[in-house]
This record gives C-alpha cells, structure tokens and sequence, in this order.
C-alpha cells in the first residue's frame, strides 16, 4: 500500500569537472512531510530542480508515482505541484489569471470552482483579480501555494516556502502542510535553511552537503538523539555552585548557572546539596539542542561549499 | 495544444503594450492615408490625364524605337487604353490607393511581431516564469510551438487590422464607391486581363510576409539562443533594417547570394528584376527553406536540452 510517492535513484549531476550533486537517493512515502536540508550551494535547488525536469541529471533517475521523470516526463510530472525558489508570475496578469493560464495546463482541464476553492485556502480571495505586480511578497507566496495545489498533486516540493511570510502565515503553511500530508495523504518535499521551521513542520529530514545526502532522520530520532539528559541549574553564585556540587559530579559554568549531566532522580538531590550549601536555585530545566545546533554540528558551519 | 496557444494569447493582449503597437499601427495608417488623399490628383480629371499618359509614351516609342525597356511602356499604354475604354478609374485615385501603399507598412507589423515573439521566449527567463511554466505536463517542444504559432496568430491580426485601417481610411478620405474595381494587368497573351482587387492585394501581402516569417523565426531563435529579448528585438530588427542596404552595396559579391535577407523579397522575380543574374525563383525559395529548417532546428533543440537555472 505504502509505495512512496517520490523514489530518487543515485541521482548526480555534473557540469564540467565540477559534482554538484552527488548518487542522491532517498523515498518519500505517502503522508510525510521530508525536509531537505543544507547550507547554501549544497544542492538542494539543484536537486530540486532535477526533479521536476527542469535540468536533466547525469546519471540516476527519479520516480514520481512509479514513472521517470527522464523517460515519461508528462505522466511523472503531473502528480507534482511545485515552486522552485521564489515563484514568478506574469505581473501585468491578475492572480486570478496566472491561476487560469496554469489550470489550462492540466489534461482534463480544472474547474472555476476549483480555482476559487485553492484561492479561499490560501486566502487570497479579496485580492486574487488585482494585477499581481501590486501584490506583496507573501502574497505572491501564496499565489505560488495556490499554483501548486491547484491540480490536487500527490507530490508537492516547495523550495523555501517560508520565504516572505509573515509569522502568522508561516503558521498558517505549517499546519495546513502538516494537515495536507497526513489527512490529503501526499507527499511533501520541504527545502529551507530555517532550521527552527523543519523542526515544527517535517516528519523526516535528510542532510545534504557538498552535494552528498549525507544523513536521512526521523525528526525526533534527529532531536533527541545521543542525549544524555543534561540539566541547567540557574543559581545566583555558578562558581560556588560548581563547588558545591563538584564532589559529586563534574559541572560547567556557564553565564546563567551551571550545566550538570544527570539521571532524573539524581536532580533532587543535586538541588537539594546546592540548597543546603547556600545557593540561590532560580530555576532548572534540561537542556535540549535545538536541530539548529545539531545541523550546524554535523555540517560544520554555513560554508558555501 | 489549443489551451496553451490560448495561454499565449492571454499573454499577448492582455498586455498594454499590445494594444500601444496597434493604435499606433492604425494611427500611422490613418495619418498616412490621409496625406494620400491630400497629395493625389484630383480624381475628375482621370480621363484627361489618362488620355495624356498614352499620348506621351506612344510618342517616347516612336522617337526611339530600340529603347530597352519598351514592353514596360507597351503594356502601360495598353492598361490605360483598357481603362478609358471601360471606364475604369486608375487605383491610385481611389481607396485602393491607400490599400496599395499602405502594404509597406507590413515591415511595421514585422517589427511589433518581433518584439512580441523574442518576448515570448526570452519573457519566460528575465521573469523567471519559465520554471513555472516547464513543470506542468506538456513537453518543451509543445510549449514552444504553441509560443510560435500564437506569435504567427499576432502577425495575422496585426495583418488584417492594417488591411482593415488602410482600408476604411481609404474609403473615409476616397469614398466607398471604387470598392468592387478590378485589378488590371497584362497577361502572356498580350492581352488585358481584370482580376479581383482583394485577391491582388493579398498576393501583395503574402509575398511580404515570406520577409516576416524568416525574421521572426529570427528573433525567435536569437531569443532561445540568448534569452535576452533586448538583444532579440534589437538584432533582428537593425539586420531587417540594415538588409537593404547592405545588399546593395554587396551585391558584386556573389557570396551575397545565400545571406538570408537577400532572398526573401520573391517580387524581385515577378518584376523580372533579381539582385543578381545567377539568382532564380528556385534557388531562392530553397535558400529560404534552408534557412527556415536549419534556424528552428537550433531553436528547438536549444530549448529542449538546456538546463533550467535562472
């Protein structure tokens, strides 16, 4: 039942000497928000962009509902819904009308309804028959949201989508992703390099970097991997804390207190050794990376590669 | 196919800039048309003037007798002969007059298909639309002719509202009542013939679109290869303009004989006047049909394979 909606097989690009991306491969069930992840140049456009055949790959192929996007790219594409980085419109057109002049593109063709049914999604409607040169950013934003649901794909890749919006929009995105996947039953790529975003919105994210997919996770495996649970102690006096503590276990400072590696149960008792030796406890809370943390670890730092 | 050409199209005159091109092509028609009627001989007298014409070149063939282009002159006396005997009045006193003329307004209409051609595909990129518009499922060659013929489509319209300007201008400055005259011409016989005034001006008009086709399939494939539709517009247009001249100038060379632009003006034959000697209706009509297949096999390959990055 569960055949992913998306397979890529070692797909590769080169261009001169130069490996953009390198034997990429990963699947995307049904239901599953993916993210791709990576510092800028990495290739995730790149890839992208060889998904849904606007640059042809080197080596390796990729599979949209079963079909090849190199070989049968009419029937592979049609099950995509994309934007790939910004979306671009004809400006001198009313959002309405980029809208029909992509609902023309559809075998079968796409009804007013229909239109008008994405438009009250993204919530475009008091705007949709101005010319799109007057829209903002984030409306331009959710014009693209509306170009990709239009024809209900079973593959939706959206490249920063993010971009542009406001933070109630972003929530907005979010859930409505989140909702699309598990109730629509598609499947959504997500690129971004807000990190913070992923975390909230994939259920899945892949590494890329130097055109390597160099790890693929489930986000709370990604989370709360190789953690041992780590606890903040706020204190008035992190020096005198340190000491206090110092016998039992070792500690480090840092400008709000002091950070301990500890067992649920031992946290009592290390408070209670701070309170009996006259330091102030404000607060105590474990310490989690955030993803932006662990992607900066595993990927070095934001280098252009 | 059909939608994407009506995508093309929505494109096209949903621009102001499409409806600019076509009152000015109106405009100028109808200024033109205007000082036509201005500057032409009074109609009433035609007869007397007609009657003079024949008078003076029957006299010109008697002084001189081996004059080269005597035919030229034969069938001109025997045109305006047929005229006063049938009472005929000459076109150029009528609205046809301005139907005749206003044909050479065509390279205007050349040029505004040109802008909207190199537009259409070069468009795509500088907006970066094109992505937008290579994901949805129709393959690139699709896409590209539906951009093709809606380009032809607008060089149809822009061709019937001149015939349509040159015409009513014509009949508001001339009067309507010429309309059904009849084209005259001398056949291989030697004898007088009239044929439909619609049909002369169309032959007029398909001639000149052979000059059309090559220089928008021009700018079409300058604007794949460079997807710049300024450099497209710009370099089309200056090689349609600077054409002229530059054969002329060149036409010692018989290397002049296989450039483009040196070819696509077919009237040349009719008038029984090539560029060179060693040119023939043949040789150039298969100068053009290489030139068409060799410019829309580097269009369509180029937009084929090409990567999509911008």
């Amino acid at each position: 039942m569960n055949e992913p909606t998306v397979k890529l097989l070692g797909v590769t690009k080169r261009i001169g000497g130069k490996t953009l991306v390198d034997k990429v491969s990963f699947e995307v069930p049904k239901g599953e928000v993916f993210g791709f992840l990576g510092p800028n140049g990495a290739g995730k456009t790149t890839t992208i962009r060889m998904m849904v055949g606007l640059m042809s790959m080197t080596e390796g192929d990729v599979l949209i509902e079963g079909k090849s996007i190199r070989s049968e790219f009419e029937a592979a594409v049609r099950h995509v819904g994309a934007i790939v980085e910004n979306p671009e419109f004809y400006k001198y057109l009313s959002g309405y009308n980029n809208l029909v002049h992509y609902a023309r593109m559809f075998p079968g063709g796409i009804s007013r309804q229909r239109i008008m049914e994405v438009v009250r999604l993204v919530g475009l409607e008091n705007r949709i028959h101005d010319k799109v040169k007057r829209y903002s950013l984030g409306m331009r934003q959710r014009l693209g949201v509306a170009q990709a649901l239009l024809h209900k794909p079973s593959l939706l890749i959206l490249d920063e989508p993010t971009n542009g919006l406001d933070p109630a929009g972003i929530r907005e995105l979010r859930d409505y992703l989140r909702k699309l996947a598990h109730e629509g039953n598609i499947s959504v790529v997500v690129s971004s390099h807000l990190l913070s975003e992923m975390e909230l919105m994939c259920d899945r994210i892949g590494i890329i970097q130097n055109g390597r997919l160099v790890d693929v996770r489930t986000m709370s495996d990604f989370v709360n991997a190789g953690e041992s649970s780590r606890y903040l102690f706020e204190v008035n006096d992190p020096a005198g804390a340190k000491e206090a503590i110092t016998l039992a276990r070792e500690a480090q400072m840092t400008p709000e207190g002091i950070e301990v590696t500890a067992e649920r149960e031992e946290v009592a008792e290390l408070t209670a050794a701070l309170i009996r030796a006259g330091i102030r406890v404000y607060g105590i809370r474990p310490v989690t990376k955030s993803l932006e943390d662990k992607f900066l670890e595993m990927t070095g730092s934001d280098r252009i590669a | 196919m059909l939608n994407l050409i009506r995508n093309e199209n929505m494109k096209t005159y949903r621009r102001f800039r499409t409806w600019i091109m076509v009152l000015l092509l109106i405009g100028i028609v109808g200024f033109g048309a205007y000082q036509i009627n201005h500057f032409r001989p009074d109609p009433a007298n035609w007869k007397q003037e007609s009657a003079e014409t024949i008078k003076n070149y029957k006299s010109a063939l008697n002084d001189n007798p081996s004059m080269q282009n005597r035919n030229y002159f034969e069938e001109r006396i025997k045109l305006e002969e047929y005229r006063l005997e049938h009472d005929l009045i000459p076109p150029d006193n009528t609205l046809w007059g301005s139907v005749l003329d206003m044909s050479d307004l065509i390279v205007l209409v050349t040029i505004f298909t040109v802008v909207v051609a190199a537009d259409s595909v070069a468009g795509e990129f500088t907006q970066g639309t094109v992505k937008m518009l290579l994901i949805r499922p129709h393959s690139r060659n699709k896409v590209l002719l539906s951009k093709y013929l809606s380009s032809l489509l607008f060089s149809l319209f822009l061709l019937i509202v001149l015939f349509g300007a040159s015409y009513g201008f014509g009949g508001l400055f001339s009067g309507f009542d010429s309309a059904s005259l009849p084209h005259l011409s001398v056949g291989s016989d030697g004898a007088v013939h009239e044929s439909n005034m619609i049909v002369h001006t169309l032959s007029i008009y398909g001639l000149s679109c052979v000059n059309l086709l090559m220089t928008v399939t021009l700018a079409f494939m300058i604007s794949t290869l460079f997807r710049s539709n300024s450099l497209a517009i710009a370099l089309s247009i200056v090689v349609l303009l600077l054409s002229n001249t530059a054969i002329h100038l060149l036409k010692g060379y018989s290397w002049i004989k296989y450039y483009l632009f040196a070819n696509t003006d077919l009237t040349q034959y009719l008038n029984d006047a090539p560029l060179r000697d060693d040119m023939t209706l043949t040789f150039s009509i298969l100068v053009l049909v290489g030139y068409f297949i060799v410019m829309n096999l580097l269009t369509w390959t180029l937009f084929k394979k090409r990567d999509v990055a911008a």
